[in-house]
């Protein structure tokens, strides 16, 4: 009766062979109500087909004397010989067992789906592994409605996971992964992930589990013969969807000037702007035909010492395209399967390979997974699984703006004077080791330079594994326990070259070394109780003890300057000291956990839940605390009479409470410091006295931290319902939330003349609110086509219910019942009240107070995913984005501030050049008169005067005080988005082709992502969710091969 | 029962994992950081804090540089806000107290009295009236402290001061973690003694208010130097040094804008040439232009600067035509380059000379003027030879007239890049030097402020009390053009 429509896409997949006998007929049920999409095979073969909307099909088979297997979900297979006959009609009879649909739920705990009372959405293995990104994170973006990712488009840096506006907790095998590494699980050994949207859905694992979870079940030995399968994924990135516009008009300089002296500050060079001389402009008296001036690269010239100029053209148009290179993404993986019904096996080898667009940056991410079970009765069960995975590299970007970024230093400051390619050559003549050269050397890097000379390495080996058993004691008990570490150590280095800059920062040489060590482990044991007390009472239950421990340590160690350049060790330190410092940490938390399902004649589903915690991250006296939940699920189809086109059709609700003991995220402090509730003095500066002697120094902290913190709780209240239509062609979930946040450990901002500037306490309450849709359709299902479509939306927003202290106005001048994310203390500049921009002297005049500039969460987030089958081709497409919500963007901001942006070749720009003040802002200027304004920034009083403001001002002065910000809303763009993510074209090759060849199947697909994009904000992707100078969007092109022994 | 004893196996196996780390309260001790600390170990902290004064807005306000990179708030006089910064650090002070009362040290009291002296005068010489009397008390949950009058915190200053100097010349208790004086209590008392009398000093439109008793409290201290120890060499500065270490280096130490953005201020710049002060050459490099013409460091012709009022492109121009001089390499490429001052010697003998000037003592106001001058002019290691020379000097010379305007004008050039806002404060109670307002393009309606705004955070944290203060003292409202008590004549 159910089934998940991909299940059914795969074995729909029809191999033709040459036909020798036909056979046709009628699949119904009992009540001789026609089966649509009834799997048909013929045993022993890969034979098969799928009945259509009345029940009917046709199939060739081999021989007439084959049989043929008949199975759909919620209905008890049934093999029927053909035994010569050419019509067959076939009655199945429905399955209560097969009924149940299962998904995996907290703790790893199978439970139908109809007995949810909250929202789990899942994504099979199978749908990562074709289109492969960098991680698996990233592939599940519009895939999921209320998870919303935010992919970067740096190299090696996690994307932003939020559920329902808060960061998940991501489980692997049933183990939470608090290191929350989103890199070490490789996609081919996913089986499934399965979502878990609210609190109550998380509710078991605790306070960890607070923000619903993103659970992984990885791939399992399967009963069967032994299988070894090969997945290949190359991705190339060739060209960018997404890339920031840049003029070519005018070069380096101010004031129309460019005049090098020694690329440090010596005259116009050093400066940094990009409001020079207009290029390419001729000049019969030169040499070369254009205007000339003596430029980084000019050659001396002999006789005189003197640069010998060069013309001032273009050279640098294609900078980008010169400079970054062709991306790569390239997976392997091998493993190889098998089991029977006592034991079964699978190991796993994979590589992803990824090559960095930015010159010399790559990284490499190697697992090795092991995992199996063994079933030596009926009775008693062991699994386990144990994965090492290495991710390395010797160099990938740094992120953020300034002069460590490659599109800083490359697009965002450098005029098209400056052709990249002749920086290839980065070392200055002479200085080699010492000095890199670069037409500017105050304030920017060379690119090639910081690509080959500013190291920043990554190696970490992660091990995680589990081990777990059940064991059978009666009919109805249960004793089971799992067991799951997760240890990792990564060593970091940064090997920083002498003359590398940094914002004031001329690097003598540096080598720094970090290494953190990590352990955890959980341990849970418990006892499960299950009857079914007659067919329509069945009571279900667990009680177990958990226990959490974590250590981690970590070093940092680095030289201050280096004697020889090139020489990264610390003991070629140039100062007088090593700087370091280290950390350690240790937690645990201890659980008793229990929950209780009931069921009434297969319509009704109660679950309580409930678990007491106490941590070490808390003082003693406020550490130990419970929370329950309730959820609850009514099968309506079977309780009352539905129309027939009414397949199923259930109602849910959910209440939880879920409390955290842990202080995290918060301004000032380190996220997983378990000891952020004490309060302490910090390490402050060490300094010497005149004698050379030196002093060490504390200071106290500026966060006043409250002496008896209690857990932070979120009250959730869930309700949804799943309806499916047209025996399963049209599903529909639903899934509306509240959550009430409270006793929210933050930093509340305190009067600093109090002596603190944060309070950290049990502060402001907020209030979330969601709802989400999900609808699965397959509009055209036939014998040789199939068309599955999935479309996801969601929308979320966050409520401020009350302030701590029932004061006016939060710090970002919010107030009770604004939504958190209103931008409404934006600096701005001052209007009269109209709309108009208040000018002085021709320059706009800031605003004293945080004005409201708009709302930063997107309205909806969507995602619409389709494929399409025809015979052995299957197509697969997916287009996700989001619709409202502001960014801002620093890209744009600093293009403007610049001179680089295409917004800035105008004449006023050339009347500046040429020394005149031309440029009129639109807006007013006071005559007379004056505001006052209240301490909220009310306007009190207001007896000002206005004229329209004419006073004429130098364009590039203008451009460099103002970066165009009240033109542009002050830098803050609409996020909106529509983006061709995902196209899989895969080609199944027929068992006619193989079956002379040792292998079982081959699948060869061709594979784009991000192919596509269309948004508001100019220059930049907004996937990110938010832009500091972003890597420029890759398009991502490339082929899978899957082959199977 | 083999069936079951291998699964009992497993159970027990697991049971050992739970027994392994159950004791939580060992958990619950930070090894990361310390929650008790020696009055030392904070102390060293704050004279970091309070000695390092090294910056460019000061020198931008008071007409000493000038800045192309944008249309600057401090240069051009259309600046806001300031912040609370200082009550982090009166907190810091508080703490020291504690930690020496918990360890029965009494010395760290009247050195936490100059520094929450210190603190607190820079507070309210920014805004006016500020917390003072219940700062610093959320340990006894007050958050929001109530708004002193700008006169009753001057009055706690003075009588504070007083008091550390005659405690600490009282007691014989080791001074530890001092990075300034060593330990030297003499030196201590030298700089309170000094401090209080620019504290005295900055009071001078306050000479009628008889509770403050200005003149008769700066006699007091003045007249007495047994007693009340004054600075008395360079040796003797109230002076952070800067090291070639991490951390510990010059702050503006490789800065990038300093290098490329920041020149000297045209008046400043054409005074110095006028008085043919050699201390230009060791403030400024020449201009570009200058260099092609191949003039020498020390010809006062190879030098020019930006006016800080005119328009930003004007200036732009100059600079980009190689016509501006920045200031001295060795401001971005020393890193120990000069210390940082928070209170000089020579700054003690304008404040003196002054005092005389005004006839609050009876010295010599000339000999302390040029003592000044030489003082700073050693500071910037000038030949003897040079000082001599230019104290000879008719430009040099005192003006009989106005001789407060002299010195003033002297002390505008010994503070140029040092002593933070002081210069700024100096000129704002007395005029002098004259701040170039003329070009045009400043904003503010050509104003040069008075003070700056309160933080938007008090606005929310503590909105009643700010309101307040706000209405007694300014009726136009939190205005930077308002005038604080301390600037009304009494």
């Amino acid at each position: 009766m159910m089934k998940h429509s991909l299940i059914i896409l795969l074995l729909s997949i029809t191999p033709r062979l040459f036909a020798q006998h036909e056979v046709s007929g009628k699949v119904t049920d009992t009540d001789g109500i026609p089966l649509g999409g009834v799997n048909i095979s013929v045993a022993g073969s890969m034979q098969g087909t799928v009945t259509d909307f009345d029940g009917l099909f046709t199939l060739e088979t081999g021989s007439s004397q084959d049989s043929l297997v008949f199975s759909y979900i919620g209905f008890k297979a049934l093999t029927v010989p053909i035994a010569g006959k050419s019509q067959l009609n076939v009655v199945l009879k429905e399955d209560t067992e097969e009924l149940k649909e299962v998904v995996v739920t907290a703790l790893g705990i199978k439970k139908e789906t109809k007995a949810l009372g909250y929202a789990v959405q899942e994504v099979q293995g199978d749908a990562l592994e074709k289109a492969k990104e960098p991680n698996f994170i990233s592939a599940l973006s519009g895939k999921v409605a209320g998870l919303n990712i935010k992919n970067s488009t740096d190299l090696f840096q996690n994307p932003e996971i939020s559920l329902r506006g808060a960061k998940p907790l991501l489980v692997i095998d049933g183990i939470p992964d608090r290191t929350a590494d989103l890199w070490k699980v490789n996609a081919d050994d996913i089986e499934n992930i399965s979502v878990l949207k609210g609190a109550t859905a998380s509710a078991l694992y605790g306070s960890v589990g607070l923000n619903g979870a993103i659970m992984i079940t990885t791939k399992k030995g399967k009963e069967g013969k032994l299988t070894v399968t090969f997945n290949n994924s190359t991705m190339f990135q060739p060209s960018f969807i997404k890339v920031p516009d840049v003029q070519t008009t005018y070069g380096n300089g101010d004031n129309g000037i460019y005049a090098y002296e020694n690329g440090s500050g010596g005259n116009t060079e050093g400066g940094g702007w990009i409001w020079g001389p207009k290029l390419d402009q001729p000049d019969p008296s030169t040499p070369s035909g254009f205007a000339e001036t003596p430029q980084y690269n000019s050659p001396v010239n002999p006789e005189t010492g003197e640069l010998t100029p060069l013309p001032w053209i273009s050279r640098g148009k294609d900078n980008i395209s010169n400079f970054f290179r062709t991306g790569l993404v390239q997976s392997n993986n091998l493993s190889v399967d098998w089991g029977n019904d006592k034991a079964s096996y699978r190991m796993s080898l994979s590589n992803v390979y990824q090559k960095g667009i930015v010159p010399n940056t790559g990284l490499n991410n190697t697992s090795f997974s092991i995992g199996g079970s063994l079933t030596p009765s009926e009775k008693f069960r062991v699994t386990s699984g144990l994965t090492y995975n290495k991710q390395y590299t010797d160099n990938f970007p740094q992120v953020g703006y300034g002069p460590t970024n490659y599109l800083y230093n490359l697009v965002l400051w450098t005029g098209v004077d400056v052709d990249v390619r002749d920086l290839r050559n980065y070392w200055k003549e002479g200085q080699e080791g010492y000095q890199q050269r670069h037409f500017n050397t105050s304030w920017y890097n060379n690119p090639y330079f910081q690509a080959y000379e500013y190291l920043r390495g990554y190696d970490k080996d992660n091990l995680f594994g589990n081990l777990a058993f059940e064991y059978k004691a009666t009919p109805e008990l249960t004793v089971k326990g799992r067991s799951g570490v997760n240890v990792y150590s990564l060593g970091r280095t940064y090997k920083e070259p002498k003359s590398y800059l940094g914002y004031n920062d001329k690097s003598r040489g540096n080598f720094s070394l970090e290494n953190t060590n990590y352990f955890d482990i959980t341990t849970d044991i418990g006892i499960r109780y299950e009857k079914d007390f007659s067919d329509n009472f069945s009571v279900s239950g667990e009680v177990a003890y958990s226990n959490f421990y974590r250590k981690e340590t970590y070093q940092y160690s680095s030289t201050d300057g280096l004697n020889i350049p090139g020489f990264y060790n610390l003991d070629n330190n140039a100062g007088s000291t090593l700087t370091g410092t280290n950390r350690e940490e240790e937690e645990a938390i201890h659980s008793f956990y229990g929950f209780v399902d009931l069921e009434f004649y297969n319509a009704f589903y109660i679950t309580f839940t409930g678990r007491n915690d106490k941590v070490s991250t808390l003082s003693k006296g406020n550490n130990s605390f419970f929370y329950p939940s309730i959820s609850s699920s009514v099968v309506l189809s079977s309780l009352l009479d539905m129309p027939e086109w009414i397949t199923f059709a259930k109602l849910r609700g959910s209440w939880s409470r879920v409390s955290d003991g842990k202080i995290g995220n918060i301004a000032g402090l380190n996220e997983n410091d378990p000891y952020n509730y004490i309060q302490a003095y910090d390490k402050g500066t060490s300094w010497n006295n005149t004698k050379g002697e030196r002093f060490p120094s504390v200071r106290y902290s500026n966060l006043l931290i409250y002496h008896a913190l209690k857990p932070k709780t979120v009250d959730t209240w869930e309700i949804g319902t799943n309806i499916r239509l047209f025996r399963n062609r049209l599903g529909i979930d639903i899934a509306y939330y509240q959550t009430r946040d409270y006793n929210n450990l933050e930093n509340i901002p305190l009067s600093d003349a109090s002596g603190f500037g944060t309070y950290l306490l049990n502060g402001n309450i907020y209030k979330r609110k969601g709802v989400e849709f999900t609808v699965n359709a397959t509009p055209v299902q036939s014998d040789n086509f199939r068309w599955d479509a999935q479309i996801n939306l969601s929308q979320y927003r966050r409520y401020l219910e009350e302030i701590y202290g029932n004061k006016e106005y939060t710090e970002d001048r919010l107030q009770v019942g604004d939504r958190t994310d209103k931008l409404n203390n934006a600096s701005v500049y001052q209007t009269d009240g109209q709309g108009n921009i208040v000018f002085e002297n021709g320059f706009p005049v800031s605003d004293p107070y945080g004005r409201f500039v708009g709302y930063s969460e997107p309205d909806w987030t969507y995602g619409i995913s389709n494929t399409l089958t025809y015979k052995n081709l299957s197509l697969t497409f997916q287009l996700d984005g989001r619709l409202g919500g502001l960014m801002y963007s620093t890209t744009n901001q600093k293009m403007w501030w610049g001179g680089i942006s295409p917004g800035t070749v105008n004449q006023y720009r050339d009347d500046a050049n040429n020394g005149e003040s031309t440029y009129i802002g639109e807006g007013v200027q006071v005559v007379s008169g004056q505001v006052t304004y209240d301490t909220n920034g009310n306007i009190v009083s207001d007896t000002r005067e206005y004229a329209p403001n004419d006073v004429p001002v130098n364009y590039i002065s203008f451009m460099k005080t103002t970066s165009n910000a009240h033109n542009e809303n002050y830098h803050y763009y609409s996020q909106t988005f529509i983006k061709l993510r995902e196209l899989t074209l895969t080609y199944n090759v027929p068992d006619k082709f193989i079956s002379k060849m040792p292998l079982d199947a081959v699948s060869v697909s061709f594979v784009g992502r991000n192919l596509w994009m269309a948004s508001k904000v100019p220059n930049v992707d907004p996937d990110p969710g938010k832009d500091d100078l972003q890597a420029p969007s890759t398009r991502s092109i490339g082929f899978n091969l899957n082959l199977k022994f | 029962m083999k069936n079951i004893s291998k699964p009992l196996i497993l159970i027990a196996l697991l049971s050992g994992f739970l027994n392994s780390c159950s004791k939580m309260e060992e958990l619950q001790d930070d090894p990361n950081r310390t929650t008790d600390a020696t009055p030392e170990l904070i102390l060293t902290q704050l004279e970091i804090q309070a000695f390092n004064n090294i910056g460019t807005s000061a020198a931008l306000a008071s007409r000493h540089l000038v800045n192309t990179d944008g249309v600057n708030s401090n240069q051009y006089y259309n600046w806001q806000r300031s912040d609370f910064g200082n009550y982090d650090l009166l907190k810091q002070v508080r703490q020291m107290v504690l930690e020496a009362e918990e360890d029965e040290l009494s010395v760290y009291t009247p050195l936490a009295r100059f520094f929450n002296s210190f603190f607190i005068v820079g507070l309210t010489q920014t805004f006016g009236d500020v917390p003072y009397s219940e700062a610093i008390r959320a340990a006894e949950e007050n958050f929001t402290p109530v708004y002193d009058r700008q006169e009753d915190i001057y009055l706690i200053v003075l009588d504070d001061l007083k008091t550390a100097s005659d405690e600490l010349a009282k007691n014989d208790e080791t001074i530890l973690g001092d990075v300034i004086y060593n330990g030297d209590h003499l030196k201590w008392r030298k700089l309170i003694n000094s401090f209080y009398l620019r504290v005295l000093l900055s009071l001078s439109a306050k000479t009628g208010n008889p509770g403050l008793d200005i003149a008769g409290r700066f006699r007091e201290i003045a007249d007495a130097p047994s007693a009340y120890p004054l600075l008395a060499s360079n040796e003797d500065n109230g002076a952070l040094p800067f090291h070639d270490i991490e951390g510990n280096r010059y702050p503006l130490f490789q800065n990038n804008g300093l290098q490329t953005a920041f020149y000297m201020e045209k008046t400043f710049v054409d005074k110095l040439k006028a008085l043919q002060d050699p201390r230009l050459f060791s403030f400024a490099e020449i201009t570009p232009a200058a260099a092609d013409q191949g003039l020498t460091a020390n010809d006062f012709e190879a030098y020019n600067g930006l006016k800080g009022s005119v328009p930003l492109d004007e200036n732009v121009q100059i600079a980009v035509n190689g016509n501006a001089s920045r200031i001295n390499k060795r401001y971005y490429d020393q890193a120990g380059n000069e210390p940082s001052l928070l209170m000089s010697y020579s700054e003690l003998q304008f404040i003196l000379a002054e005092a005389a000037s005004r006839g609050w003592i009876d010295g010599d106001a000339d000999a302390y003027y040029r003592e000044g001058i030489r003082a700073s002019m050693e500071f910037y290691n000038i030949a003897e030879s040079a000082i001599n020379t230019y104290l000879e000097n008719p430009g040099t010379q005192p003006d009989p007239g106005n001789e407060i305007a002299s010195i003033l004008t002297q002390k505008h050039i010994a503070m140029f890049m040092n002593t933070g806002w002081q210069i700024f404060y100096e000129q704002r109670r007395t005029g002098y030097p004259e701040f170039d307002v003329s070009g045009g393009g400043v904003l503010n309606n050509g104003k040069i402020p008075k003070r700056w705004m309160y933080p938007s955070k008090e606005e929310t944290q503590n909105g009643k009390n700010l309101e307040a203060a706000i209405t007694r003292q300014y009726p136009e409202g939190d205005n930077i053009n308002a005038e604080m008590w301390l600037l009304k004549e009494e």
